[in-house]
């Protein structure tokens, strides 16, 4: 999730410390509630981040070892079995990050491989996956 | 703040050819994260009377959610001012840094109006019929206007009704490539199929806002539509690209059949079609509804790239890149699949 909670963190403190109120109180006012907003969200981030890049990257892993062995092109069969052979450093957000860019890059790879092979059963396999990484990745607002 | 304030009146003075001319409460407000936006009041003597006018500045940002064009939003605001459609009176450009700093332009404050929340449920309330049928009607006039009787048959895109669809897609495909910074699997298969499913040559080039959508424009007490803003984006195109962006199910908020809160989408295709005098071919409207969420995610890419990067630090710019971004990856990934089935 781009921008990551750190780089919201440090740019909010500064606009604070920089003084809300100086522009007017109508706009200090939408400031005010914008940052609200995205502390909450942002607390919330704060509690599932890890859990929403580690359960990804496990899913798009299970996927390249599920339809790995029905790809034909024989280097990204390689690059898809090194992949779901692979693990994440750490727990870190960064680390996990590190991962999961990899893995959607080759995720991309292995959908045009389906939709230039006319592989529809695989094609969905695949929408499923990426239906699941974008509603898990939907940000609640409020309470 | 005292010395803008001070700036602008000198500025004004000279502009106007008012030299008792006052600047009094400028203040700024939130109005998008292109411009920075700011309310005020200037008294003074013209054709014999004394004026008390509230006005707007919109003034160049360091950087921008998009890099927009400012003389393209007051051109388009003088176009459709003359055209008698509701937008604010366009009053001063100034292309210069001398004056204020950055280029800006001034406008007239449409008074006593509210522009609907896009995160409220019901924004217009008891209105929402009256809203929604100016809403597609007037969306219909931008498309019946002739670009060359407004004088914007110059403005940026495509100029040949077979060339819209991909000139557009291909603007937004390089903003994506320009700025993404964590790979995009969804918004990479919405550009493939878009571009293996392109769509029948416009009906006509037309105007096309870019922005036409619950949230940008202002409403009366009484539930008139009093002033369509945010013209920055503002291009010519095929006239179903405004029509798609307005139906996009992040503007539907709690109910997408009623995209904005207002009327049944079915109803607002029908008052645009009369409108406009064109048709909106379901097969046709659906490219371009893709499209939508497709350019949706290039502008929150963009602006969480501006945010990360410390060049526009406004909260908006990161709401964009969570919240936004997020929404239409999701609207992307349903419609994707299904057209894939």
């Amino acid at each position: 999730m781009r921008p990551e909670i750190g780089t919201i963190l440090g740019l909010t403190a500064q606009r604070i410390v920089m003084g809300l109120g100086e522009q007017g109180a109508a706009y200090a006012q939408g400031s005010a509630g914008l940052i609200a907003i995205l502390l909450s969200a942002s607390a919330k981030e704060y509690e599932r981040g890890a859990d929403i890049r580690f359960t990804e990257n496990a899913e798009i892993r299970a996927l390249f070892s599920e339809l790995a062995p029905s790809v034909k092109d024989v280097g990204l069969r390689k690059e898809l079995q090194d992949a779901a052979a692979a693990k994440d450093k750490s727990l870190r957000i960064s680390d996990l990050n590190e991962g999961n860019y990899v893995l959607r890059r080759l995720l991309t790879k292995l959908q045009i491989d389906a939709e230039e092979h006319g592989a529809r059963d695989r094609r969905q396999r695949i929408w499923a996956v990426l239906k699941a990484m974008a509603q898990r990745r939907l940000v609640q607002l409020g309470p | 703040m005292k010395e803008l304030e001070d700036r602008l009146c000198i500025y004004l003075r000279a502009k106007l050819g008012a030299p008792d001319l006052v600047v009094t409460g400028l203040s700024r407000i939130p109005g998008g994260a292109s411009r920075e936006t700011y309310r005020f009041r200037a008294q003074y003597k013209a054709g014999g009377k004394q004026l008390d006018r509230g006005l707007i500045l919109r003034r160049d940002p360091t950087a921008s959610l998009i890099e927009t064009e400012r003389t393209t939003e007051y051109r388009a605001y003088e176009a459709f001012f003359k055209l008698g459609l509701p937008v604010p009176e366009p009053i001063a450009l100034e292309l210069g840094s001398e004056a204020l700093e950055r280029p800006f332009f001034i406008m007239s404050e449409v008074e006593n109006c509210t522009p609907g929340g896009i995160m409220s449920p019901d924004p217009y309330g008891p209105h929402r019929q009256k809203v929604g049928e100016q809403f597609y009607s007037i969306m219909g006039k931008i498309a019946a206007a002739d670009p060359g009787k407004v004088g914007l048959d110059d403005l940026e895109g495509a100029s040949v009704v077979n060339a819209a669809a991909m000139h557009e897609l291909a603007r937004w495909e390089k903003v994506i490539e320009e700025d993404e910074r964590e790979p995009q699997p969804i918004v990479r298969a919405a550009i493939r199929w878009l571009k293996k499913n392109p769509p029948p040559p416009a009906q006509k080039i037309s105007v096309v806002h870019g922005d036409y959508r619950s949230g940008n424009f202002l409403v009366d007490d009484a539930g008139n539509i009093r002033a369509i803003l945010d013209w920055e984006m503002c291009h010519l195109g095929n006239p179903l690209e405004d029509l798609g962006w307005a139906i996009d199910p992040l503007w539907a908020g709690a109910d997408p059949a009623r995209p904005g809160g207002m009327i049944p989408r079915a109803e607002g295709i029908r008052i645009w079609e009369e409108a406009s005098g064109l048709k909106a071919d379901p097969k046709e409207l659906l490219w371009w509804e893709v499209f939508a969420s497709l350019k949706g995610a290039a502008i929150w890419i963009s602006a969480a790239l501006e945010y990360a990067d410390g060049r526009n630090s406004d909260p908006i710019n990161a709401f964009s890149g969570w919240y936004t971004l997020a929404v239409h990856n999701n609207v992307l990934a349903e419609r994707l699949s299904e057209l894939d089935a």
